[in-house]
């Protein structure tokens, strides 16, 4: 039950913040600030996810060699800067992890 | 872009059914919320037993870009009427954005271009709807050895890396990562709100720097 509440609740979030100024605002009517923060929101977001998944694991910071998903996720963001395609990253460091994960063992 | 976008929708298929979705749920989240990233958080924290409002709020955080493309394409849709707005908010994605766009850039009458959102925005709803249901079928036999909860994550890193195209973009992405790091204790997924605050701010004060410099 509490799943379909949560389906629920991102269903209205998403579309709320989706049609925040198709539907509802005027943009002009909100300080440049806000706007230029705007800018910065899918990097900040999408890192502040990135970093934890590589580097933590199991709940807590491991950087160490017996780690091989930040090893991965180093070769996955190079691949992604160097074949700038949205497959890059997936088709490069999923098998560089399972390679990883086997050379560890 | 549509073949680009078909492996996410298989791994937020699989997502959900690894997190414990029933087919069902899987199936309505992906078609009613319609983004990929909300449905991979809201797969890695059902999986992660966390309280409904948390994984509200993180799918919040994660979609706040959309408020940036709502802002950028308002204008042009400023003529039509609520259904069709409403349509076409629902209908957006960060590949029918970006597509919209270079569309609306592009000189000429731009009165009809709507339809042009609408076409390309429901040939990837159609699309990614059927990449999910193959993810969420085949969800229960990949092999835990295939990491693809790994999958997220690189899925995440395709997103980004595009995106850090700037210093003060750079600036916002590792502050972002370094706090999210360093507030991993805070309870409810609260790193992830502190450490985007964080990271904008940083992209803001990058920013103000280069300006005045």
């Amino acid at each position: 039950m509490s799943t379909w509440i949560a389906i629920a609740g991102v269903t209205g979030v998403v579309f709320l913040l989706r049609a925040s100024f198709i539907l509802f605002a005027d943009p002009h009517g909100f300080p440049p600030l806000f706007r230029r923060a705007l800018a910065y929101v899918p990097a900040a977001v999408l890192a502040a996810i990135v970093a934890p998944g590589l580097l933590m694991p199991a709940g807590s910071i491991d950087a160490s060699l017996d780690n091989p998903r930040w090893i991965a996720g180093v070769i996955a963001i190079a691949a992604a800067a160097a074949l700038r395609h949205p497959l890059g990253a997936i088709a490069v460091g999923l098998p560089a992890l399972w390679l990883l994960q086997w050379a560890i063992g | 872009m549509l073949i680009g976008t078909m492996p996410f929708g298989f791994v937020a298929g699989v997502a959900a059914i690894a997190a414990g979705m029933s087919a069902a749920q899987g199936l309505a989240l992906s078609m009613l919320s319609f983004s990929g990233i909300a449905q991979l958080i809201v797969a890695q924290l059902i999986a992660a037993n966390s309280p409904v409002l948390v994984t509200i709020a993180a799918a919040f955080v994660v979609s706040l870009r959309f408020v940036m493309y709502s802002a950028a394409l308002s204008p042009h849709l400023a003529h039509l009427d609520r259904r069709w707005r409403a349509a076409l908010s629902f209908l957006m994605t960060d590949q029918s954005f970006a597509l919209t766009v270079k569309r609306y850039g592009e000189g000429g009458d731009k009165r009809h271009r709507h339809w042009h959102f609408l076409g390309s925005a429901l040939t990837l709803y159609v699309s990614w709807q059927a990449a999910v249901l193959v993810g969420i079928v085949m969800g229960a036999n990949v092999p835990a050895a295939w990491s693809l909860d790994f999958a997220v994550v690189l899925s995440f890193i395709a997103i980004l890396v595009p995106v850090v195209k700037t210093r003060a973009n750079l600036a916002a992405a590792l502050v972002a990562a370094a706090i999210a790091l360093a507030a991993a204790g805070l309870p409810y997924h609260l790193a992830l709100v502190v450490a985007s605050i964080a990271g904008i701010g940083a992209g803001l004060g990058v920013e103000a720097l280069h300006r005045r410099a």
